[in-house]
């Protein structure tokens, strides 16, 4: 049997009375995007700085591919990439000259390894400008290719995409989403991102509050059992209780004179557009709205103060 | 375990290389042992007859000066620099082990100390030789030390400077890990450095704390270049001893508390 490419078992950690991070357990499967879903506090930092032992647990085990961290750490870390929080460089040098003296402490890297890897990020043309020309966004590129360097086998990124634009964003996921489907990479990305995992990731663990509430495939987590539209009505609009009595519709509010939002059960929204056709009324739009994050909680766990 | 901390320490060079302070540090020597070579003879009547007067008392005042700031604010400035940018948690997720990084650091900070009294010594030797002669040390009676036992004894005040130097550096870096702020540790590690210097002779400290050697080589030197009698043993082996027990401790309390440190924000 393979073994994981990360397993937590039992991960805990506590700052004084406060317990960031309880008895988590985890397994993220080799060769799979995984999703570490949480809002801001959920532990998830704390999770990630655990891994390459920056931060000691308070108790619980670590293992990357089936080498336990604590004792084995040099073999295990070898075959990981690590980019926690926002990326730090020594912004006095280049960017080329940031991954080699990356590259120096993992051995067996050559100059053309690194070109390569600033080929793929799109930093070739500034690899010889200082770090702290750089943007935001070309930080975290940078950052995510310093992670590459070894050719690792497994990513554990925080926040990858903080900070960048969303052409950028899309750019990075869909880079690492290549790499996992052509290299057989392993990605562990942590986000406050309900959208980022849902499209890029295959499975997603959900954290609050230090502990793991949901976990399992990405279509199984995170596909809505609701669906939330925005109505914008031509004349008349619809009187709400009329509406609700329908069990398909959750939930109804409004939002101006002419347009509702109206939180389905499943995915209905073909069938509301011709239920209100049907019923008389003029539907101008139906535009589809993405849950926030503090919705997705509180269809998963029933509780709005979690987030 | 020898590889990685090669690697660390060619990684420390390349980035020392490429700071200012490190640079400063040299500036600021040199303009000191400038400011000395064109003051030496009103501060010393020995300089007159020889270059090794000029050369001992430019090393002891300029390594009493602005070149023990230069080498406490480097030592201070290793850890916290990247403790505050964050590099720290990059290097450290590499496949190394953390007292791989710590003993990189104290010899990139050994090494800079090296690097700032060599060039130091060849600055003052150059100067030196513009208006002074080395040669054996002597008076109107004759030769009192021949020129090679002078370079001999100036040889090993040389090295034997660089032992409290050494232990001044581990102390930066020991406050460097514990402060994790670089403002704070230079301001820490500067401001107990003359607390203690002004206080230690009223509370009668004196003979227990490592900085009074850090002039000590000088002034045995100062006394050949007079051409007085003078006695390395036993203050010297005290010297070694004292210097070496702060360094150790220093460097083993650093270490301990690094290795347990978390290293999150």
């Amino acid at each position: 049997m393979t073994a994981p490419a990360l397993a937590l078992q039992d991960l805990s950690k506590s700052f004084g009375r406060i317990r960031a991070v309880d008895r988590l357990s985890l397994e993220v499967p080799p060769g799979q995007m995984a999703g570490f879903l949480g809002p801001n506090g959920a532990g998830k930092s704390t999770t990630l700085y655990m891994i390459p032992r920056l931060v000691r647990p308070s108790g619980g085990r670590i293992s990357v591919f089936g080498v336990d961290i604590w004792q084995d750490f040099i073999r295990a870390i070898r075959s990981v990439g690590v980019m926690v929080e926002a990326p730090a460089f020594y912004e006095y040098l280049s960017g080329r000259k940031n991954l080699e003296l990356a590259a120096r402490l993992l051995g067996g890297i050559s100059r053309g390894d690194i070109d390569e890897i600033l080929e793929r990020i799109g930093l070739a043309d500034r690899q010889r400008d200082k770090v702290r020309t750089y943007s935001m966004g070309m930080k975290q590129r940078l950052g995510i290719g310093r992670t590459m360097l070894g050719r690792p086998r497994l990513l554990i990124l925080d926040e990858p995409t903080n900070g960048m634009d969303p052409e950028g964003t899309r750019e990075i996921l869909s880079f690492l989403r290549e790499r996992v489907r052509t290299d057989g990479l392993s990605v562990f990305i942590s986000s406050h991102l309900l959208y980022e995992v849902e499209e890029y990731c295959d499975t997603v663990f959900v954290i609050n509050k230090g502990r793991l509430i949901a976990s399992g495939q990405v279509k199984d987590i995170l596909t809505p059992h609701e669906r939330i539209v925005r109505v914008t009505f031509e004349g008349e609009v619809p009187d709400r209780r009329t509406l609700m009595a329908d069990e398909r519709i959750r939930n109804i509010s409004s939002l101006t004179p002419n347009t509702l939002e109206i939180t389905l059960a499943a995915d209905n929204s073909v069938w509301l557009n011709r239920h209100l056709l049907e019923t008389g009324f003029k539907v101008a739009a139906i535009n589809p709205r993405q849950k926030t994050l503090k919705e997705f909680f509180l269809s998963i766990t029933g509780d709005g103060d979690h987030v | 375990m020898f590889s990685r901390v090669w690697a660390l320490l060619r990684n420390e060079i390349t980035k020392a290389l490429r700071c200012r302070l490190p640079y400063f540090g040299l500036f600021g020597a040199a303009l000191l042992c400038v400011i000395i070579f064109g003051v030496a003879d009103e501060l010393s009547s020995s300089n007159e007859n020889n270059a090794w007067g000029y050369v001992t008392l430019s090393m002891q005042l300029v390594f009493t000066d602005i070149g023990l700031i230069f080498i406490l604010v480097f030592s201070a400035l290793l850890m916290a620099d990247e403790t505050r940018s964050g590099t720290i948690r990059a290097m450290l997720a590499a496949p190394l082990y953390r007292g791989e990084f710590y003993i990189a650091k104290a010899a990139i900070g050994l090494l800079y100390m090296v690097v700032l009294s060599v060039a130091t010594l060849v600055l003052s030797i150059v100067l030196a030789r513009f208006h002074y002669r080395f040669g054996a040390i002597s008076d109107s009676f004759g030769v009192i030390y021949s020129h090679g036992r002078v370079f001999g004894s100036f040889l090993l005040a040389f090295v034997l400077t660089w032992i409290p130097l050494g232990a001044l550096v581990i102390y930066g870096l020991f406050i460097s890990t514990v402060v994790r702020s670089p403002g704070a540790a230079v301001a820490v590690s500067i401001g107990t450095l003359y607390i203690i210097d002004f206080t230690k002779h009223l509370v009668g400290l004196d003979p227990y704390i490592f900085t009074r050697y850090i002039s000590y080589p000088w002034q045995i030197m100062q006394q050949i270049t007079q051409g007085v009698d003078y006695q390395w043993h036993p203050e010297v082996w005290k010297m070694v001893g004292l210097c070496c027990l702060y360094g150790v401790v220093a460097f083993g309390a650093g270490l301990l508390i690094f290795l347990r440190q978390d290293l999150n924000d």
